[in-house]
């Protein structure tokens, strides 16, 4: 954080005090211990002085979080203030002179540390704390090193579990409320807090409430005790067993930072960094504890060639081989647009620009989509006016026009309630049913899906009146799966014309926005750029281009379906679970010719496959990712592959070199160098940028220059209850080099999305919303243990009370779902969040459900319910 | 004398008795400190006292202790409290009998025997598992085969040495204490490290 910048949630909650706002120059001169210097007026001491190297102890103290003053371990004398205070939640003023080190605080501290340890167990050993504690680290630096009492310590039966992953040791608790406080005022999940009284206070989670957040692993890494402790990580390292490297999560595509640790080559657990423009230090538990698909018994480690019924192991050249001559058959007996590329968008962003080169320069077809028909067009995304994360906590009025963000970009949601919660941004909840964030909006505008006009009017009225200067950011996404992105986009296109907005993509899959801006959508070549516009310069690096623009998922299964596509490589996506259509993805599969499957796990679709080819995935192979608002991060490899797998990147360029193209490329970073190089949005992007930029490279560059930032790693990094500052492998000089402008003007929205035609209500009728909750059949819940306990794998179908009372059966009852295109049995429940004439599908379900009822080309999913007989 | 000069230091040997000893027919009596191979202690319940903390992994200077903690199964515990040993292991070959193992240990779960002969044939005999270190239920170092024992050897395993107090107080340094078998001579509580307060 910038010296100059106090965030905040670091203002005392009752704003008595002077409070500097974001970027205020005013700065004011205050001694701390006799060393003078110059701080922002306003900001808290405690801040004041670790930012000029003098560290006070403290537990209760989180620079995210509101002071409270509980733990008064970080008393300090201020001159001409009576007695000690607490630095937690003073604010510096002008002259103030601050003695952190003479005799009183140092009695202070004893006192205050004796008092912790008179019912803190000594149970170091045994406690997963021991070795990184701050209680430990602080009794050593700053306590009395002897304690007069003898008596015998508070005893509690220990330890409890509080939710699914974190379980309590009451024992150990001190009290600061960092998690508590956390649940309330981060995550919005109060659903911890302390109960009893002086020596019997404890945290307590409420009667038949379980502790179940999304985000309760972070009270585990900010306990600054071993109070609560994680299930996935407990017992199985002690912290000088850890090795650890920084990368970004690849969960969903907000990006966040993380600390990835292993011992003995296995994955054990996932810490947040603290990075200013993207997650604030905060992890969701997916996140979190989603590295243990990694490890997964699950994956196919080795190639595998078809021979009858059976895929068997093989060799990698017998393997790339096979998938090389099938290709080429298929691309010289029907022309290069009978293959069809799906998926990619879980790799890095050397994987997606291989896969594009391979797909769109060797083997010449357009046909290739990273998104499956569960988001939003390639155009609009590309092309439309962007925001950054941070734009969140400047904007004039965010507007959520989207999925669930709570569901399915948690952080992100983190960050939007932030916005709205602590800095007053006014949010506008534009959705068909209540959501994780509808609490924190100033507005909620509900609308039957497909039926936008209203609500938009509604929306461009509140903005109206609404002053501020900063931008409208949109959160754009797909709200349901179960209508087509039209109405979406044509309220976006109204909001991005009438008032400027910007907006921030809500698109899902890890790294599906790397995957669009490295060209793996129809009609468009690496760098942003679409095929007509970029033809000449691509060519020149790959040698040629498709001639005409290609399908979308959707077509190219269609294609397939009908036999016109006669082959499709798939790219790390199962498309029996992740299209929303399984009939068609079926049928696709089932006439096309020739299936290769590049991938981790051995899902419905391999089992058509012709030849697996076996990928490494997160925390095992290098690279770049990019997140949601286009920032390029690096991932960093941790552990060594067991078996035989490759990274994506190279069973492309092994496949394109059969195929009579070779790249010459040995290294992750001659990928990126090629990529900063060829791909027009990534001009400046190279390899030795990503290697210091401290937070990553929004793009485009040259739009963002000023935000790359450059700093060394701070000493004491690594202590994980502080928020983890992002490390950089080298001292930067400060200064970017201004990037070469972009070969080819990069692609622009055109904003022109007519409204689609309003689809009439069948009263009878339940109209569905389908879309995804956190957990559920995808593969890092169900392959990580920890995870996996928390998803329900059934479908269910949610209804409003009214609506199953109108049904006339009992919560639970199985009934018969029929739309136009299907009919399903399913269980049917009560759920709050879904209106009168509606129905809630979770699409990540195993079993029939969601895809099977939906119709990619009806305007609206509309389903008939009868009861069973 | 002349020429016999030269050996008059051999002469003069010839007539001091011998200190050659005929090991391993005879051997002497080991030193009290005698650091030999390990044993992993237990109470007298039968509870292993390892709980699986690693202090001792994490202090040996070979890096040759192998060491996991589980979580205790609540109806079958392996040692009193949350965590349990669950692997344990000691490479030999690389073990310098250093004893820093048996100073860190908490719990004095770790201790050294006198047992100090045994010859390997291949490399998974070096490496001591769990099992192997462990005493048996007499609170005796278990004989492995390729194991040298004589009478009485197994005897004194659990000998420890107490560290000076990191107060610097002598009070401790160079006392060794006996702490029988099966858990005897635990050792009393302290009171307090620094000088003026220690017992």
């Amino acid at each position: 954080m910038s010296a100059n910048a106090v965030p905040m949630s670091q203002w005392p909650s009752d704003h008595r005090y002077t409070i500097p706002v974001a970027g205020d120059q005013d700065m004011v001169t205050v001694t701390i211990d006799d060393k003078v210097v110059q701080v922002p007026r306003g900001q808290l001491l405690i801040a004041a002085a670790q930012e000029h190297g003098t560290y006070i102890p403290r537990f209760c103290w989180h620079e995210r979080m509101k002071p409270v003053g509980m733990c008064r371990m970080c008393l300090v004398e201020v001159e001409g203030m009576r007695g000690l205070q607490i630095s937690c939640a003073t604010p510096v003023v002008d002259g103030m002179v601050v003695r952190t080190e003479s005799a009183p605080v140092k009695a202070a501290q004893d006192g205050v540390l004796e008092m912790l340890l008179i019912n803190h167990p000594l149970d170091c050993p045994v406690c997963d704390r021991g070795g990184e504690c701050p209680l430990q680290d602080q009794t050593l630096a700053f306590g009395p090193g002897e304690s007069r009492y003898v008596e015998e310590k508070r005893h509690f039966a220990k330890p409890i579990p509080i939710s699914d992953l974190v379980m309590l040791d009451r024992e150990r608790c001190i009290q600061c409320g960092r998690c508590t406080r956390f649940a309330a005022e981060i995550a919005g999940d109060a659903l911890i807090d302390f109960g009893g009284r002086g020596g019997h206070t404890e945290v307590i989670t409420y009667p038949d409430e379980p502790f179940s957040s999304y985000f309760s692993g972070n009270t585990v890494q900010i306990c600054p005790v071993g109070a609560l402790t994680a299930k996935p990580y407990r017992f199985r390292a002690r912290p000088w067993d850890l090795d650890s490297v920084e990368t970004s999560c690849q969960a969903c595509a907000v990006g966040c930072r993380g600390a990835l640790d292993s011992t003995s080559n296995r994955l054990v657990r996932l810490l947040g960094v603290d990075s200013e423009p993207v997650n604030h230090g905060w992890l969701c538990d997916k996140g979190r504890y989603g590295y243990e698909w990694v490890h997964s018994e699950a994956r196919v480690r080795a190639p595998g060639l078809r021979r009858g019924m059976e895929l068997e192991v093989t060799s990698w050249p017998q393997a790339l081989d096979a998938a090389a001559a099938a290709l080429r058959r298929v691309r010289d007996e029907h022309g290069p647009g009978a293959i069809g590329v799906l998926g990619g968008a879980r790799g890095t962003n050397e994987d997606a620009y291989a896969w594009a080169r391979f797909a769109k320069g060797v083997l010449r077809t357009d046909n290739v989509d990273a998104q499956l028909a569960d988001g939003l067009p390639a155009d609009v995304v590309l092309g439309m006016p962007r925001a950054t994360i941070a734009d969140l906590d400047r904007a004039r009025a965010i507007v959520l026009l989207g999925p669930d963000l709570k569901e399915e970009l948690p952080v992100l949601a983190l960050r939007v309630r932030r916005a709205a919660v602590d800095l007053g941004v006014p949010l506008i909840d534009v959705a068909a049913r209540d959501h994780g964030l509808t609490s924190s909006a100033a507005h909620v505008i509900r609308h039957a899906p497909g039926v936008v006009q209203e609500a938009v009017d509604q929306v461009a009225s509140i903005i109206d009146g609404i002053t501020g200067d900063g931008p409208v950011v949109v959160v754009l996404g797909r709200p349901s799966v179960a209508e087509p992105a039209a109405a979406t986009i044509h309220a976006a296109s109204q909001l991005a014309k009438s008032h400027g907005a910007r907006f921030l993509s809500a698109l899902r899959r890890g790294n599906v926005h790397g995957a669009l801006d490295l060209g793996l959508a129809p009609g468009f070549l690496p760098g942003r750029v679409s095929l007509d516009a970029g033809r000449d310069h691509l060519s020149a690096t790959w040698g040629g281009t498709p001639d005409a623009t290609g399908f979308d998922a959707t077509g190219i299964l269609r294609a397939a379906a009908n036999g016109t596509i006669k082959a499709l490589v798939l790219v790390g996506c199962d498309l029996l679970t992740d299209f929303p259509d399984r009939a068609l993805a079926r049928e696709a599969l089932s006439a096309v010719e020739r299936v290769v499957c590049v991938g981790a796990f051995p899902d419905d679709s391999a089992e058509r496959a012709d030849v697996f080819l076996p990928t490494g995935v997160w925390g095992e192979q290098a690279g770049t990712t990019t997140n949601l608002e286009g920032r390029v991060s690096v991932l960093r490899r941790k552990i060594t592959p067991e078996g035989r797998t490759m990274e994506g990147w190279r069973i492309a360029a092994e496949l394109a070199a059969r195929l009579g193209s070779d790249w010459d490329l040995e290294t992750v970073e001659e990928v990126q160098d090629e990529i900063a190089q060829a791909a027009p949005a990534f001009a400046g992007v190279d390899a030795a940028l990503l290697r210091r930029a401290r937070d990553g490279v929004v793009l485009p560059l040259a739009d963002h220059l000023d935000e790359v930032t450059f700093v060394p790693a701070t000493p004491g990094a690594g202590v994980s209850w502080e928020p983890l500052r992002p490390a950089a492998d080298e001292v930067g000089n400060g200064e970017v080099a201004a990037p070469p402008a972009p070969a080819v003007a990069l692609h622009t929205w055109s904003m022109e999305a007519p409204a689609p035609a309003a689809a009439p209500r069948d009263s009878y009728a339940l109209r569905v919303i389908a879309a995804r909750t956190l957990y559920g059949n995808d593969r890092v819940t169900s392959e990580s243990p920890s995870l996996a306990r928390l998803a329900t794998s059934d479908a269910r179908l949610l209804v409003s009370a009214r609506d199953r009372d109108r049904i006339g059966v009992e919560d639970g009852t199985v009934v018969r779902v029929t739309s136009p295109r299907a009919s399903v049995e399913l269980p049917i429940h009560v759920d709050r969040s879904t209106p009168e004439g509606f129905a809630f599908l979770a699409t990540n379900r195993d079993g029939a459900g969601a895809s099977d009822l939906i119709d990619l080309d009806a305007p609206v999913t509309d389903v008939r319910v009868e009861t069973l007989s | 004398m002349g020429r016999l000069s030269g050996f008059r230091v051999t002469l003069a040997q010839v007539f001091k008795p011998k200190v050659t000893e005929h090991y391993p027919k005879e051997k002497r009596p080991k030193p009290e400190r005698f650091h030999g191979r390990h044993v992993l202690n237990r109470y007298e319940d039968g509870m292993e006292k390892c709980i699986g903390c690693e202090l001792c992994a994490g202090v040996c200077p070979a890096k040759c202790i192998y060491v996991r903690g589980a979580d205790n199964p609540p109806d079958a515990p392996v040692s009193p409290g949350e965590r349990y040993g669950f692997v344990y292991e000691i490479n030999y070959l690389r073990c310098i009998h250093c004893d820093l193992c048996v100073e860190a240990c908490p719990t004095e779960a770790i201790t050294e025997s006198k047992l100090f002969e045994f010859s390997f044939t291949n490399r998974e005999d070096a490496i001591y598992t769990r099992d192997e270190l462990l005493v048996d239920d007499e609170g005796r170092a278990r004989r492995q085969p390729w194991e040298l024992w004589h009478g009485g050897e197994d005897d004194r395993t659990s000998a420890w040495m107490r560290a000076t107090a990191p107060s610097g107080s002598a009070e401790f340094e160079g006392r060794v204490s006996w702490s029988g078998e099966l858990g005897f001579g635990v050792r009393l509580g302290e009171k307090g490290q620094s000088e003026e307060s220690s017992p």
